[in-house]
């Protein structure tokens, strides 16, 4: 770990005051200290914003609001989510462990690091940690990587599940920076890897994740997530499925899914909720759609059984929120 | 009256202790000035260290030494004396494995040591490693071993003249034992003696290894080891940061203490080989066997290591066959260096063979139990002794009974339970019994207790609770009046280490020998002192029962006695022989595994949904930590068959060298276990008659678990771990 400035400012006005390009902001810490003390994050200021007033959840007529500091715990817990947005209690329930989850936040949660084993290892080149110095996953262990969104450049996946729920509801961020406020998609924070895998996001140097919105979505009630992993818990998706549908009688009206292990972005999959769209819910419909999930995958050696997974796993999440009905 | 502790369930004795966070570990010892020391690794995976600058971290604050191959310390070579490594640390610049200590950095604090050795930089001249077992052709052969029927002329004839044949190629990448605490040692020396605290096995061991690296007597090196957190075999060898800490301690004059991070334990500290096996059968069509061919290509480092001989202790030694050939083939890689892991050979050596076999019970359309009885061996066939005591037909059959085996779908993929496929499996378990030799000492003490002491270790296992449970039995007293203790290379010379399953099958006869000779001291005492009320008695007219000495109507609790006498303690030291490793008996011990697994129909999900195993280990010492002992084992084969694999790169890089890429199971991942063992005491190897049992659990239960994803899926997995992309 590099030696670094620590403050702890009082309120967000403070906050954003202080922050500069190369502060990094401390919630819970699960991914900033052991990033830290891998040394791939070495910054020189570090804010812990925990002091902050933005740990409340609150119902307004835009929907639900959560403070970017409320704990993954807390909101896995909360009974508007659990009734109104199961996916994103399921979600966040199969996501780390216990303490991690009772430790961890929200904004936090959003912002998380790619799990790709060449950018927590110093000893080795990796583009997004030093841009430049090439990707050894394009032709290495890449069992765990990308097949969506990919560039030659930087293959990592997303590893958040919350963002895949949250992409699937077209969830909104709210931002603070030293130039004021702004809110936007979920879906427009996250950037493609490109040729610079090293920005991430669409965040200003030193600007805050106020709280996070899930718009009102009255069917999103129900809503599934499905994760499929190596290890029944502890451990990030292969593949996951967000999946929300409103339906009447045995037909699908609509529906939201986005899948989680896929893309080097939570991956929202318009074709296959365009091809649900009036069709019967059945499993051979389910099975018709999902195979539009396929579109423009990019295999890598050791992942190409992934977009086989993730439309088996689409299919699969359909099936099972049938029955929670 | 007491009742023998033997057997029963006795909490362990340390369990408060470590629950409660006061027993020390190697790292917990703060001595005064104490400094601390950062291991710096190679980042290449094969080559010279051209030059290093130090400079910086020379300058860092706190820093005290920066040590490298250019301005290194001294240590002697110790290989010929069973080190693990050939090379000798910090001695030249050549790197022979990516993951080899180039340095060692010792500052004032942790921190401070951690952040200077960030600043060294290295320059390596570097060559292409040799790291892939699987672009490797078969490797170096110690000799086949054979036994052919009378005119048989070679094993492949055998084979060919078989009505039935089955041929299993397997294979495994590089796993790790990971123990709970990572490998830390505390040097402290006092004038010329060094005291080292540090997690081992085998305390004496280390104390002598450690000492030959010094170039110091023996007697000048005292280990502490009470309390290690896993061995796994990781801890049998003294490795090299606690070398290099004894070293660089009584160069700087200080207290010195090295923890090595977990990332640096992946290539510091010994893994097990990646290992490649073909096991070929040939049967009749009723499933008994014609010939066994067992052959295996395992990565040796260049450095050495740990030779993986996956046959020797699984089809050598499993089933009657009057044709088997082995071939243990070992193939010299650029890797760090391999150690004996939980079942060394055996574990992967019976993923093999028990796959192997059933496949032969899916061909043959023979039930599996029913294939193993068939082939049922009373002698050692490759070796032909019989063995010392075996049960294994009766484990078959209570385990078939307890697990429900009788419903196991007999066709593959034929049983659902909504999307899930159901499916059974199970294996043969075999690991080596028997008893080495061992020492211990007990002493009466003046405060009414008993010292029971002896020179092995508990890594875990139960050993400070089997010495309780042994001596209370011996001296008929309460296991809480015994004051066990171990992990302390001080303590009389011949302690058994913790290794093949044997401390506690070595280490009761010696406490039971030590506890007779305690009480015949006592006695001596108590007819020779002046002071005692038996003074001038015959000793054989004088008796110890359940603590208390008596002869006619006088009797004395010891305690007493010892007080009478004014004598803080009696004590007697034994040391006892172990059994003739090639005397007429085999000794074995067995087990058979049951289990069920899901397999979601869609992704290919396993979970492990039930585990039934029965042993056959002779007389269990405590029950209740032998029954942890089991049950970790079979942890370790789920984890073995779905989880625990370190591919490694063609630069010599581990990819998954980190808990977080390498899996272990998670509770999520264990189902209840039901284990049981048989109550068939050994009268062949020794009079308390236990062979031991601590690695057996693992053996065998990879394969239980592969042959019920295969019973469900009908996909047969060969190259572990089995994950779900591999049945889709
Ligand atoms: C062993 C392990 C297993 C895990 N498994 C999973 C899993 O299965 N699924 C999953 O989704 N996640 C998983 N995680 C990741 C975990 O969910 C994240 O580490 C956690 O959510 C991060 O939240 P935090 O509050 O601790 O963030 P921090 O570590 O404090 O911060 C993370 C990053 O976000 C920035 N940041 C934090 N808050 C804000 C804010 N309000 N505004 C702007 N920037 C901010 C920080 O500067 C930092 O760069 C796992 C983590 C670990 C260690
Ligand atoms: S995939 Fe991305 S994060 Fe991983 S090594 Fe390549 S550039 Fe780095």
């Amino acid at each position: 770990m590099r030696e670094f400035q620590f403050a702890r400012p009082g309120s967000v006005a403070e906050a954003v005051r202080e922050a500069d390009p190369g502060t990094a902001f401390l919630a819970g810490g699960t991914t900033l200290v052991d990033l830290m003390k891998l040394e791939v994050m070495t910054p020189g200021r570090v804010l812990d914003i925990n002091r902050l007033p933005l740990r409340a959840i609150e119902a307004t007529g835009e929907g639900l609001e959560i403070g970017s500091l409320v704990r993954m715990r807390d909101v896995a817990t909360h009974t508007l989510v659990r009734r109104d947005y199961p996916v994103v209690a399921q979600a966040l329930e199969a996501s780390a462990s216990g303490q991690l989850r009772t430790m961890a936040s929200i904004g936090g949660n959003l912002l998380q690091r790619t799990r790709c084993g060449y950018f927590r290892d110093v000893s080795v080149p990796c583009n997004k940690r030093r841009p430049g110095s090439g990707c050894p996953a394009v032709g290495g262990e890449n069992r765990m990587h990308a097949v969506l969104g990919t560039s030659d450049s930087c293959v990592a996946t997303h590893p958040s599940d919350l963002a895949v729920a949250l992409v699937a509801l077209d969830a909104t961020v709210r931002l603070r920076s030293r130039t004021g406020e702004r809110t936007i998609s979920l879906r427009d924070l996250y950037l493609l890897p490109g040729d610079t895998p090293h920005r991430e996001h669409d965040l200003q140097p030193g600007e805050l994740i106020t709280a996070v919105v899930l718009p009102r979505l009255p069917w999103a009630s129900h809503s599934i997530y499905v994760k499929v992993r190596d290890r029944q818990s502890y451990e990030f998706a292969l593949a996951s499925a967000a999946v929300a549908v409103r339906r009447e009688r045995d037909t699908i009206v609509e529906a939201r899914v986005a899948v989680g292990g896929m893309g080097t972005r939570p991956w929202r999959l318009a074709a296959v909720e365009a091809a649900l769209a009036g069709r019967p819910a059945t499993e051979a419909s389910y099975e018709a759609a999902s195979a539009r999930a396929l579109d423009g995958v990019r295999p890598l050696r050791h992942n190409a059984f992934k977009p086989e997974l993730m439309r088996r796993t689409l299919v699969r999440a359909l099936l099972e929120l049938e029955r929670t009905r | 009256m007491s009742v023998s502790p033997i057997g029963r369930e006795t909490a362990r004795v340390d369990g408060p202790l470590k629950v409660t966070g006061r027993a020390p570990y190697a790292a917990d010892y703060h001595p005064d000035g104490l400094v601390y020391g950062h291991l710096i690794l190679a980042t290449v995976g094969r080559g010279t260290v051209r030059e290093m600058d130090v400079s910086l971290a020379e300058a860092a604050p706190g820093v005290l030494a920066v040590y490298t191959p250019f301005r290194s310390i001294r240590i002697i070579n110790d290989f010929a004396g069973r080190g693990a490594e050939n090379y000798t640390v910090l001695q030249d610049t050549t790197v022979r494995f990516r993951g080899q200590i180039i340095g060692l950095v010792v500052a004032d604090t942790l921190e401070r040591a951690r952040d200077a050795a960030a600043l060294v930089t290295a320059e390596y001249t570097s060559t292409t490693p040799r790291t892939s077992l699987a672009d490797s052709g078969p490797g170096t052969s110690p000799g086949a071993e054979q036994v052919l029927a009378p005119g048989v002329g070679s094993i492949d004839e055998a084979l060919a003249s078989a009505p039935v044949t089955i041929t299993t190629t397997v294979s495994q990448h590089a796993q790790h034992h990971v123990a709970m605490e990572p490998h830390a040692t505390t040097a402290v020396w006092q004038d010329d003696q060094l005291t080292l605290y540090c997690g081992s096995q085998g305390p004496q061991r280390h104390a002598s290894a450690i000492a030959a690296s010094l170039g110091v007597e023996p007697a000048k090196v005292r280990v502490i080891a009470r309390y290690t957190g896993g061995g796994f075999g990781s801890r049998v060898p003294a490795w090299n940061e606690a070398k290099l800490c004894a070293a660089a301690a009584r160069a700087l004059g200080r207290p010195l203490k090295v923890v090595l991070t977990r990332e640096q334990l992946f290539t510091t500290v010994g893994h097990r080989s990646a290992v490649r096996q073909t096991v070929r059968l040939g049967a009749e069509s009723d499933g008994r066997l014609i010939a066994l061919s067992h052959e295996s290509d395992a990565e040796m480092p260049a450095v050495a290591g740990w030779p993986l001989m996956p046959a020797e202790g699984t089809s050598a030694v499993l089933y009657r066959t009057p044709n088997i050939r082995i071939d243990q083939r070992l193939v010299t890689l650029d890797t760090p260096s391999t150690w004996a892991m939980r079942g060394p050979g055996e574990a992967p050596g019976a993923f093999a063979v028990e796959t192997a076999f059933d496949e032969l019970a899916t061909r043959t359309g023979i039930d599996p139990v029913e294939l193993r009885l068939r082939n049922y061996a009373v002698r050692e066939p490759l070796g032909g002794r019989r063995f010392s005591s075996k049960y294994l037909d009766q484990c078959y059959r209570v385990g078939a009974m307890r697990f429900g085996w009788d419903r196991r779908p007999r066709r593959p993929r034929s049983r659902t339970d909504g999307d899930w496929l159901i499916g059974m499996g199970m294996a043969t378990a075999i690991y080596q019994g028997g008893r080495g030799s061992s020492s211990a000492r007990v002493q009466f003490r003046d405060d009414g207790r008993v010292t029971v002491a002896s020179g092995t270790s508990d890594i875990g296992t139960g050993a400070w609770t089997m010495l309780a449970v042994a001596g209370a039995d011996a001296l008929g007293l309460p296991v809480a009046a015994m004051v066990p203790e171990l992990g302390d290379s001080a303590l009389p010379p011949g302690g058994s280490a913790a290794v093949g399953s044997g401390a506690t099958a070595s280490t009761v006869p010696a406490v039971q020998a030590a506890c007779r000779s305690a009480v015949t001291a006592l006695i001596r005492a108590a007819v020779e002192n002046p002071r005692s009320p038996f003074h001038g008695l015959d000793p054989a007219d004088v008796r110890y029962r359940q603590g208390r000495v008596s002869s006619g109507r006088r009797s004395m609790g010891f305690r007493d006695l010892l007080r009478a006498m004014g004598v803080p303690d009696v004590q007697a030291v034994e040391n006892t022989e172990g059994i003739d490793r090639d005397g007429p008996y085999a000794f074995q011990s067995f087990g058979a595994h049951f289990c069920e697994v899901r397999v979601h129909r869609l992704t290919g999900d396993i979970r492990v949904s039930r585990f039934t195993s029965v042993f056959d280990v002779g007389t269990v010492i405590n029950a209740r930590t032998a029954r942890s002992q089991l049950i970790g084992g079979i942890i370790w084969g789920i984890g073995g068959a779905l989880l625990e694999s370190d591919p490694i790169e063609p630069d010599g890089r581990y990819a998954a060298a980190n808990m977080a890429d390498y899996l272990v199971p998670v509770n999520a991942d264990v189902p209840a276990i039901d284990v049981h063992w048989l109550d068939h005491p050994d009268p062949q190897v020794s009079e308390v008659g236990a062979r031991g049992l601590g690695e057996l659990g693992n053996v065998g239960s990879a394969a239980a678990v592969g042959n019920a994803v295969f019973n469900a899926t009908g996909i047969r997995v060969r190259d572990l771990p089995i994950t779900l992309d591999k049945l889709l």
